[in-house]
């Protein structure tokens, strides 16, 4: 019986070329769909890079597969996309689960440490595991030289999403995490100036549902995109209690700040907050619920001339 | 005033369930249990100061679940006569505790220390901030001479009053001595 083959779609040119984004998980997500049971395997061949959304799509693409078909095989390019992987824990978690071409042990053997890694790809099921995890990328960006101001932004952003995705998720493999520093800006072009990816992906049962348990919000909720929208309001929550529903708005606010941005993804709705604007589309359903928050650390100031 | 009622403080950076790192609402409920048992401790009248100086990072979640939650149920009258006070700076960490408080359309008087002087986090309606600031700079003052003060009748006055003791921002006290019979004289709760 031949195996079912997952396409990708990376770019081949432009500012994202070779970058496995989200976005470019979709053919896959769209083709998981139709497994039932067989074989499948998914080609990252074409993918040179890697950041943090697209190795958290990548997990939640593998649980999804995991859990409807026999064998899962993942074709892993050259050397630098697998040592990549492997320092981002990809192999502790998924090597035995998957079968890929590639030599762990190998690769094992070379590790180094990444410098701008602030948390390997981590799978967590409940609140409690998040003050250990934000304790610890505390004490990595302090020792990074962060900022205090800096440190708190990107610890509270992880907090509140990764909390969002463990509570309202419902989702058979919790949520997988993962955030990286960059020395240059990675969305949207290589301008000057670093980046801090955060990026979380659940497999529960998406924000358009969470909400729609809120009756209030029955006109908010006949699309994803309209219940994505609302979710980033003050105050907007599927219990409807009182100081709940802050911690998405929050997280927008400290995003629009350093000039980044706030993407959700969840059922086939896709909305990007930038603070003045918000964008949305349509997208292939995606199973659960997807946030990416860039935050740019701005380039020091040039002395006026 | 702080030198006069009974009060406790409680520094969150090194209590039991507390730290520098305050995230999530798990962790918010355990101290917002720490700062009940306290406030549940002190005499009728007392104040609470929540010391948040040496906590680096409150999310929304902890801040909302800690003290949004403990400010309400001040206000609900829960702890009868006692009061919750935040000492800290004026810095980005009061931000998640300002949203929290006015998500809840509620307020707690802030101070740099204890003993300096009172600032307000959260959400006090235009026309109260008025009455609010000649409470805490008169110290202490009865209704009549408020209302005179702020060009109001009486029941406006006692109403406007009110409204500032359910928020738990004043406290208010019953003096029957007075000549023409019983009125309520108003003071800053730190």
């Amino acid at each position: 019986m031949t195996a079912t083959k997952l396409e990708l779609d990376i770019r081949r040119r432009g500012a994202m070329r070779g970058i496995l984004t989200l976005g470019s998980l979709d053919p896959a997500f769209e083709g998981a769909e139709g497994v039932s049971g067989g074989s499948v395997v998914l080609d990252l061949r074409p993918v040179e890079f890697v950041e943090p959304a697209g190795l958290c799509g990548l997990a939640a693409l593998l649980e999804f597969l995991i859990s409807r078909s026999r064998l899962v095989g993942v074709r892993i390019p050259g050397h630098n996309v697998a040592a990549y992987l492997e320092r981002m824990d990809f192999f502790r978690i998924f090597g035995h689960r998957v079968e890929t071409n590639v030599d762990v042990a190998a690769l094992e053997e070379r590790r180094r440490g990444n410098p701008g890694t602030l948390q390997e790809l981590i799978n967590f099921h409940s609140e409690d595991e998040i003050p250990g995890i934000i304790n610890r990328i505390s004490e990595i960006l302090e020792n990074r030289g962060y900022l205090l101001r800096e440190r708190a932004a990107i610890c509270a952003t992880l907090s509140e999403i990764c909390a969002n995705a463990v509570e309202h998720g419902h989702s058979p493999f919790g949520a997988y995490a993962a955030v990286q520093a960059y020395q240059h800006i990675v969305s949207g072009g290589r301008g000057k100036g670093e980046e801090v990816l955060v990026a979380i992906a659940d497999g529960g049962v998406g924000v358009r549902e969470t909400l729609s348990r809120n009756p209030q919000y029955a006109e908010f909720t006949e699309t994803d995109n309209e219940a994505l929208r609302h979710a980033l309001k003050m105050g907007v929550t599927g219990t409807g209690e009182i100081g709940r529903g802050g911690g998405l708005a929050v997280v927008g606010q400290i995003a629009a700040r350093a000039g980044g941005s706030l993407s959700l993804r969840s059922g086939s709705g896709r909305v990007t907050f930038y603070g003045d604007r918000t964008n949305s589309r349509n997208v292939p359903r995606f199973p659960g619920t997807f946030v990416r928050v860039s935050l740019p650390r701005k380039a020091p100031e040039e002395p006026a001339s | 005033m702080a030198d006069q009622r009974p009060y406790a403080v409680y520094d969150v950076a090194s209590g039991e369930a507390g730290g520098k790192l305050m995230v999530t609402r798990g962790t918010g409920r355990r101290v917002r249990e720490a700062l009940a048992e306290v406030l549940e401790g002190l005499p009728v009248g007392g104040v609470l100061y929540v010391d948040t100086r040496g906590v680096e990072l409150m999310d929304y979640s902890f801040a909302d679940e800690a003290v949004g939650v403990l400010v309400s149920r001040v206000a609900s009258g829960e702890y009868g006569d006692r009061r919750v006070a935040l000492v800290e700076e004026d810095r980005e960490l009061l931000e998640n505790v300002e949203a929290s408080l006015r998500q809840r359309s509620l307020a707690m008087v802030r101070v740099d220390e204890v003993g300096a002087s009172p600032g307000i986090v959260g959400d006090v309606p235009e026309h109260l901030v008025e009455t609010l600031r000649a409470i805490y700079e008169a110290g202490s003052i009865t209704n009549a001479d408020l209302a005179a003060k702020l060009g109001l009748n009486h029941t406006a006055m006692n109403n406007r009053a009110t409204r500032l003791v359910k928020l738990g921002l004043i406290h208010r006290t019953k003096n029957t001595a007075a000549p023409g019979g019983r009125q309520y004289s108003y003071e800053g709760i730190a």
